[in-house]
């Protein structure tokens, strides 16, 4: 291999822009056909877009599927590569492969680089939580540390987990979406989003482990629940001063966190042996104010309680005498 | 791999072009990037032209951004240029060896196997970047963002697996004689960067080509030879090109 520099075959210039261009956005109706698998793609509406590509709902034949679409054919690839792997590694738990079909197409004379993958419903958790109560937090949470535990157990960080990523349906069944920045672990991220980010709050490195999503996972649910005062708490602080304590300040002054309170302090500080510890002590926690809950009920109802009781035991006399 | 970063709001005005600077930078195998930061107003037609002229030269890429986007700015521009460069290298060979003209071209099982090996080397490689910033008067204002924005770089580096560096210049330098001062050599953690612009007295001349060309001559001094570097990071050097067909397509 010949060293990278100028001169010779190279271009001068690194093309390494990778940002999508919105002229490309593709109209509805579109019909993508893979230049290599020769498979068949009807493009349906965009689910979203991001910073290297666009993802649509498309049909094949009678099924639907989730196409991403970039320009850049290694970055896509990479993402692809990483969704076989862990394909590979969950195929033994009976689960669908959630990467269909890695191919390029043909539009006003460029290859365009795509994948296809499973649709996901479903619509994030803030929006999930607005519509449906905040009692979901506690499932949803289940659910989602569930899902962590398994792609750590597999050797992977998520890293970019945060409210876009988490799309909730039906009764709070949640998936993750848009894997391009998944990490094995001990590796650097290199996706990651400001507000969800360790490092930005000073609170330990970039290195993938399973605490790096721990973090996340904790400012997922401000996110989800008091985005307001994150944001403004994030824009009022200088970086030195930034902090765990910070955030905690942020959880304690939340009702809606209070149940929550201890185990998103450990969270943040990556106090957990594992993710299925932190799974085990999320439903701990949750259980704990249910039975709060419990204790707290209405005193007409005590009333009944207590006069069902009395019922009760004078059936008994009744009964015995 | 080496990088010189350069942070400016404006247009150079002493010494020789920053785009010829920038040119021989790239030459000895260095790439360029520049920022312009504009917090109010813009950067004006001249500037602006400028900070895309020494980019191109350099073999980089530019931005202008307001001191918000910094930060995100300075780490997705160092991680595309790695990935750019890697990418580069690799379609050179495809090019040689197949007379294809990218890895877009390679069918894709053939595709997934080499994107596997450049994001391994994306990972792996040595990384050297060199911040220059601009710290003429009109950039006194900024420089907090600019000093959040290295460390932030740093940490990011510090988590690679391939050894990773950085080094802080500001421009110009104190006493006149030099273009630039060093405010921090190569250091491989964010912890181990001091508190970086503090002390500095922002001065009106903006050297840039001047500064690029000091900044050079710095990674030549302590980097040793930059040309031959891609024959330690690829797999195989060139002598047993076989294998390295083998390596990228099975
Ligand atoms: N498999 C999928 N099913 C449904 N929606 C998806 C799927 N993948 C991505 N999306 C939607 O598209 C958005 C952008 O996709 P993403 O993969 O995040 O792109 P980028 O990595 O470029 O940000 C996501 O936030 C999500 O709303
Ligand atoms: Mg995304």
């Amino acid at each position: 291999m010949t060293s990278c520099r100028p001169g010779g075959a190279m271009p001068a210039r690194c093309a390494v822009t990778t940002s999508f261009k919105p002229e490309l956005l593709l109209q509805p109706g579109t019909v993508v056909t893979g230049k290599w698998n020769g498979k068949k793609y009807k493009l349906e509406r965009v689910l979203g877009a991001g910073a290297n590509g666009q993802v649509y709902l498309a049909s094949v034949g009678r099924s639907v599927c989730a196409l991403k679409i970039g320009t850049e054919a290694a970055e896509l690839q990479g993402e692809a590569n990483v969704l076989a792997s862990l394909d590979g590694k969950e195929r033994g738990r009976g689960r669908p492969p959630f990467l269909l079909d890695v191919d390029d197409f043909q539009f006003n004379g460029r290859a365009l680089p795509f994948y296809s993958m499973r649709y996901v419903p479903g619509i994030p958790v803030r929006s999930y939580l607005r519509r449906h109560g905040g009692q979901w937090v506690g499932v949803i949470g289940h659910r989602l540390l569930e899902r962590l535990a398994e792609l750590h157990e597999a050797g992977w960080v998520f890293s970019d987990l945060k409210n876009d990523n988490v799309l909730v349906h039906d009764y709070g069944r949640v998936e993750l979406v848009d894997y391009g920045g998944m990490t094995a672990m001990g590796r650097a991220v290199r996706q990651f989003t400001e507000i969800y980010d360790r490092g930005y709050w000073s609170a330990g490195s970039r290195t993938a482990d399973a605490a790096y999503d721990w973090f996340a996972f904790a400012v997922l649910w401000l996110h989800a629940t008091d985005a307001k005062r994150l944001f403004q708490l994030s824009r009022s602080r200088l970086p030195q001063d930034r902090g765990i304590e910070d955030l905690m300040k942020l959880i304690r002054s939340n009702p809606k966190l209070r149940p929550i309170e201890q185990w998103l302090g450990k969270a943040l500080r990556g106090q957990f042996r594992d993710t299925r510890e932190a799974l085990k002590e999320w439903r701990a926690a949750h259980r704990a104010s249910d039975a709060a809950v419990r204790s707290r009920i209405p005193a007409w109802m005590t009333g009944m309680l207590v006069f069902s009781a009395a019922l009760c035991l004078t059936l008994a006399a009744l009964w015995l005498f | 791999m080496k990088q010189i970063l350069l942070i400016t709001d404006g247009c150079s005005n002493v010494g020789e072009s920053p785009v010829t600077a920038a040119a021989q930078a790239w030459a000895e195998g260095i790439a360029v990037n520049v920022v312009g930061v504009v917090d109010e107003g813009s950067i004006g037609e001249l500037g602006a032209r400028e900070i895309d002229e020494i980019a191109r030269a350099g073999g980089g890429m530019s931005r202008i951004v307001g001191s918000r986007q910094l930060s995100r700015t300075v780490q997705m521009m160092t991680r595309m240029t790695v990935a750019g460069t890697i990418r580069q290298a690799v379609n050179h060979e495809l090019q040689q060896l197949f007379g294809l003209d990218s890895v877009g071209a390679l069918p894709p099982d053939k595709r997934a196997e080499v994107v596997r090996v450049m994001d391994e080397l994306e990972e792996t490689s040595e990384l050297r970047v060199v911040l220059l910033i601009d710290a003429s008067a009109s950039m006194k204002p900024k420089l907090s963002a600019v000093e959040e924005a290295i460390r932030d770089l740093a940490l990011s580096l510090e988590a690679r697996t391939g050894s990773s560096a950085v080094a802080v210049f500001h421009y110009p330098g104190e006493y006149g004689h030099l273009p630039c001062a060093l405010d921090c050599d190569w250091t491989r953690d964010a912890a181990g960067l001091p508190a970086l612009f503090a002390r500095i007295r922002t001065k009106g001349t903006t050297p840039t080509g001047p500064a690029i060309l000091q900044a050079v001559d710095f990674i030549r001094q302590t980097c040793g030879k930059i040309k031959e570097e891609w024959d330690d990071i690829l797999p195989s050097g060139r002598g047993d090109a076989g294998e390295v067909r083998s390596d990228y397509v099975v």
